[in-house]
């Protein structure tokens, strides 16, 4: 028998068609987002500012670009399917199944991680329409951590989806927490555009090596050294799934 | 062969509400057990302790032998349940619903899509099959959850109030369907309100009170406990209460030219009855006996909090009833 039970299957199988029955919730608004950022911050601005470390800046953005809408898609994805499946309590079909606590944590994060890479490939499609990268400058590191952040943030989700207690809680955590780690995380700026403590503060964001990653796997430059960057993200991943499955075995927020 | 349901001195808090009071009962394999109780007495928080949507407090309890959070795994895999809220995915029409529930519990792609077809057939809703469960009438929605109870094949079916809100004919139908389960050996617990259901469907029953179990005993043997109720009717008033008197016959009462008895036996009674008012000169004109239903017996027990109770019936405090809620004649049934 595959370690992959039938089980999990089902579940995993579950969430994914959960978004992608629904294309116009799912694809649409990362694709218009994506494609105003493109013009604006790329074309439109672009042409005003200075190449970073020899990249035209529409192709420095583009990886971090990357990263913000898969990191976002995993996160929102697993917590709302959680919140939602709560909310209605029909996540009660899974909770009263024999599959096992460590299973239906897998199921949730896979189909959100896949959700954020799927996502991640659109935005790099829309991005290569805007400007020639044609190449990925090291593979390995692109679909490495492209990986590793999408399985991170979709745990993260899991444990916003166990712990919100009303829709308005989803948004708070996308909004105050999510998006300024992402906008001071080096998206839209080197950080060598920062000095003294804002530069020194930035180590301290985990978005600032997952941005660095993947553009050192796209474009090749990086502000960071990316192998401590890839080991140390996995770590954390694998805390913060091991707190999923604690919580899940505990029933927080899904049992009375 | 271990029970189908075995609990120990199962406790559940919420706050300072304890839903479940040290209750200790065992559902035997292959019978049909109903599960009686007023509102509030806390049949739905015992059956959530056994799927594990509630934690319990302490106590323990096993479902075919396996403990419901050591052996989570196994014990949920036998246990169908049709919940009394509805909980259903939104997101997938129904025949999809019970293909990944069955899917959950290890049953292929193929045979999942052949169960789903009979499960829904099964409780009259084959056309309803691309059908999101929002759309169903309320009945519908009813037999839906019977049918996502059925399609993991459950050594041990729950259903809690699976026929509310079903037209009676539906209801007849659905009752064949769970006696069908049953014969093939299928552990049912059911709580309903409708005491008509238990009586004729279960083979045993508990009756549950504040988290207490107040009696177990077979729906028989309730109504024997009842009392019945005999009228007679004289010719003509009597003056004063005439002197009835035998084992079995509780009260007599008087109103006008109308006497009545509460008797354990209604049909023992009343020989007794006619020769004792005849020999004091009264002519009996008509006689009527009301049999307790189990219903009465229903409301008795849990308005007196356990006067019936027999030795079974563990310890039971005096006050819980005697207060609050329990007291209420309405007990919906
Ligand atoms: N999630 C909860 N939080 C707090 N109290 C609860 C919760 N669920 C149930 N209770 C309380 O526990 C007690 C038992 O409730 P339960 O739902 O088990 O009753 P029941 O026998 O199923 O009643 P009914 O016939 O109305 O369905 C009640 O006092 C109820 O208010
Ligand atoms: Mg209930």
């Amino acid at each position: 028998m595959s370690v992959v039970s039938r089980g999990l299957q089902s579940l995993t199988r579950r969430e994914i068609l959960r978004f992608v029955r629904r294309p116009y919730n799912t694809f649409l608004p990362p694709f218009i987002t994506n494609i105003l950022y493109f013009s604006v911050f790329g074309v439109i601005l672009g042409d005003r500012i200075s190449d970073i470390g020899g990249v035209p800046y529409i192709q420095f953005i583009l990886p971090g670009l990357v990263v913000l809408g898969a990191v976002s898609n995993a996160f929102e994805n697993a917590s709302f399917s959680i919140f939602h499946g709560r909310w209605n309590e029909y996540i009660h079909e899974a909770l009263t199944s024999p599959l096992a606590y460590w299973e239906m944590v897998v199921a949730y994060v896979v189909s959100s991680a896949l959700r954020g890479i799927l996502i991640g490939i659109l935005i790099a499609g829309i991005g290569a329409a805007f400007t020639p990268v044609r190449t990925l400058a090291n593979p390995f590191y692109a679909v490495a951590f492209l990986g590793v952040i999408t399985t991170l943030f979709a745990a993260f989700g899991v444990i916003g989806g166990l712990v919100a207690e009303d829709f308005d809680h989803l948004t708070v955590l996308n909004q105050f927490i999510l998006r300024p780690l992402v906008f001071f995380g080096g998206v839209f700026y080197s950080l060598d555009a920062l000095s003294g403590v804002a530069r020194t503060a930035s180590y301290l964001n985990p978005m600032v090596y997952m941005v660095n990653g993947v553009r050192y796997g796209v474009i090749g430059v990086s502000d960071i050294q990316p192998d401590t960057s890839l080991v140390v993200l996995s770590g954390l991943t694998v805390a913060v799934l091991v707190v999923d499955v604690w919580l899940f075995k505990r029933g927080y927020g899904l049992t009375d | 062969m271990p029970p189908a349901i075995r609990t120990d001195d199962l406790v559940k808090e919420y706050g300072d509400v304890r839903a479940l009071d040290g209750l200790s009962l065992s559902v035997p394999q292959g019978s049909f057990f109903g599960l009686l109780g007023p509102n509030g007495a806390g049949k739905t928080t015992f059956i959530n302790t056994l799927v594990g949507l509630v934690r319990k407090t302490s106590g323990t309890a096993e479902v075919f032998g396996h403990d419901v959070e050591a052996d989570y795994r196994d014990a949920r895999d036998a246990i169908g349940l049709a919940p009394q809220e509805f909980n259903v995915d939104r997101f997938f029409p129904i025949r999809e619903v019970l293909m990944h529930k069955a899917g959950y519990h290890g049953v292929g792609e193929d045979e999942a899509a052949d169960r789903a077809a009979e499960a829904l057939e099964t409780v009259g809703l084959g056309g309803k099959a691309e059908t999101r469960f929002d759309w169903l009438s309320g009945g519908m929605k009813r037999r839906f959850m019977l049918a996502r109870a059925m399609v993991t094949d459950p050594d041990l079916l729950i259903l809690d109030e699976p026929t509310a809100g079903v037209d009676v004919e539906l209801r007849h139908d659905l009752w064949d369907v769970i006696r069908d389960l049953n014969d093939d050996g299928t552990t049912i617990l059911l709580t309903t309100h409708y005491i008509e259901e238990a009586e004729r469907l279960c083979d045993q029953v508990a009756i549950i009170d504040s988290g207490r179990k107040v009696t177990v005993a077979t729906p028989d043997d309730l109504t024997e406990r009842g009392t019945d109720l005999v009228t007679l009717t004289l010719d003509a008033a009597p003056t004063g209460t005439p002197a009835i008197s035998a084992d079995g016959i509780d009260s007599v009462a008087v109103d006008g030219s109308t006497v009545t008895l509460r008797a354990n036996s209604g049909s023992e009674a009343v020989p007794i009855a006619v020769r004792q008012l005849e020999a004091a000169g009264h002519r009996v004109h008509d006689v009527d006996v009301s049999r307790t239903s189990l219903e009465d017996v229903f409301v008795d027990i849990t308005r007196t909090g356990g006067d019936a109770t027999d030795g079974s019936g563990g310890s039971v405090d005096p006050d819980t009833g005697d207060d609050g809620d329990a007291e209420s004649p309405e007990v919906t049934l």
